[in-house]
């Protein structure tokens, strides 16, 4: 059992890291909230909202309500209370409603991007990508430095299969973020799906980029491997590209096999050894 | 074409994968030790592969390339592919789905696809929530129900919610999560045993 203190310290840090295990959320917040409300200070509130969306997240909408209420109690105007209002309702998939609270409060403010976001999270559960693709689009024009937004951009357009649209967005993340390896590692694996030639080479340098950013990073290692393997066994590169390439990939699997070698699974170092490319 | 059966093990680490990721659509390769047998498959294992970005190719091809090796060094062959959506009322299969299991039909015949149908697993479900097809014609038809089975259902159903509200499905380890952290192990022989013990006085080949 863990004291007031410890479980305020562990919310605290969920919130920071912005990590969406809400089981863990419900769990630890219930019994914070249950047991030991007031000695929370002014943090209660900021704790009941996390609850309140980690339970709506568990299907635990008892706990939603009760946390819901207690917000609605103490900020009655509130447009950040209205939302976790119309997230309940989008929990319920009572989205006609939903939207109609979204709207209100962008009637009264029209900068509100969080009321924007759920609108456009509504039509990605109803499946309607197109559309939500055609909104975030038009959200991004007037908000062009909101991260999340172009990620989920890029997401959206991998799920539609639209490869060029998502690599534009990743390059735009890239450029804000030059030192993500994620994003480098995304963008390399989008290259890679969209093929040819061309961007099989960019692939296999935002592979290597993704590398020199962080060398643990194994899918970029095995990306980098088969980038370089699929150049090399091209019929249009010359000599020395392919050359170049084997080197690259033999690097690449020399590098897998060390980190498998380390790792306990041995059954895995073996595998590289029955692939072969000319 | 022929029947289909879906062992234990096969069903509950779907079922567990599924779980694991609620708001992610997932993927697996379906797996068979037994040599078919008068047309017949039987699915006696899974291995499950991605929860995000099931379709961009390096991950997908890697997997399928590690899968393949593992099973020849097994004794077991890839006879289907199973997904669940993120979106539980789509249970549809997507272009990827589709094209993944074009290629596993390459290799062979009597391959079958199998969606999750996310809106039907509560625990109490009295039909197995899948839905599956098989190539009639190069293209990917609804497979008659009567050709499916699942040996003692409801035994198998109950435990997949028992292994699920006692956390195991944390246990799973699908391709992705082994590519985040490669001492973990995607064959899942750990989670195998626990379903052997809940299994097996339940159904005869596991």
């Amino acid at each position: 059992m863990l004291n007031c203190d410890a479980m305020r310290d562990k919310l605290r840090k969920w919130r920071e890291d912005n990590s969406r295990n809400s089981e863990q959320i419900v769990d630890v917040g219930e019994e914070l909230i249950s047991d030991h409300a007031s000695k929370l200070g002014d943090d209660v509130w900021i704790i009941y909202e996390q609850v309140m969306i980690a339970a709506l997240d568990c299907s635990r909408d008892d706990l939603a309500l009760t946390c819901l209420q207690e917000l609605r109690k103490q900020f009655p105007d509130s447009h950040r209370v209205k939302r976790l209002t119309g997230m309940r309702l989008e929990a319920l998939e009572r989205y006609d409603e939903a939207n109609k609270h979204y709207d209100a409060i962008l009637e009264d403010d029209p900068t509100n991007t969080a009321a924007r976001k759920r609108k456009i999270s509504i039509l990605k559960a109803q499946g309607k990508n197109g559309e939500a693709i055609r909104e975030l689009n038009e959200y991004l024009e007037q908000f062009v430095g909101d991260q999340e937004a172009w990620h989920e951009l890029s997401e959206l357009y991998i799920n539609e299969h639209d490869y060029g649209k998502a690599a534009f967005c990743l390059e735009e993340l890239m450029m804000t973020n030059p030192h993500n390896h994620l994003y480098c590692e995304q963008y390399a694996e989008v290259k890679y799906t969209q093929g040819g030639l061309e961007n099989l080479e960019l692939s296999r340098k935002y592979f290597s980029q993704a590398l020199r950013l962080n060398n643990r990073n194994m899918r970029a290692l095995f990306g980098l491997y088969m980038s370089a393997s699929h150049i090399a066994a091209s019929p249009k590169v010359s000599a020395k590209v392919k050359k170049d390439n084997i080197k690259y990939a033999a690097w690449a699997a020399n590098q897998i096999n060390r980190a498998y070698k380390v790792s306990i699974c041995k059954q895995h170092s073996d595998i590289l050894k029955t692939t072969s490319f000319t | 074409m022929g029947e289909v059966e879906l062992s234990c093990r096969a069903y509950v680490k779907m079922y567990l994968h599924a779980c694991l990721f609620p708001r992610c659509s997932v993927n697996g390769l379906l797996l068979s030790s037994s040599s078919s047998a008068g047309g017949a498959v039987c699915v006696t294992d899974c291995v499950p592969l991605l929860h995000s970005h099931l379709s961009l190719a390096p991950i997908t091809q890697l997997a399928l390339t590690q899968v393949d090796v593992w099973c020849s060094q097994t004794q077991q062959r890839i006879v289907g592919y199973y997904q669940a959506n993120a979106c539980t009322s789509d249970s549809s299969p997507t272009p990827c789905a589709l094209k993944i299991a074009d290629k596993i039909a390459e290799q062979f015949d009597g391959a079958v696809l199998l969606m999750l149908d996310g809106s039907k697993m509560s625990p109490d479900y009295r039909v197995p929530p899948i839905v599956m097809y098989e190539r009639k014609d190069s293209r990917w038809t609804l497979k008659d129900k009567h050709t499916i089975m699942l040996r003692q259902w409801e035994e198998i159903r109950d435990v997949a919610s028992q292994m699920l509200d006692s956390g195991d499905h944390s246990l799973l380890v699908d391709f992705d999560s082994h590519l985040d952290d490669i001492t973990r192990d995607w064959t899942n022989q750990k989670l195998n045993s626990k379903i052997a013990e809940l299994c097996s006085p339940v159904n005869g080949n596991i």
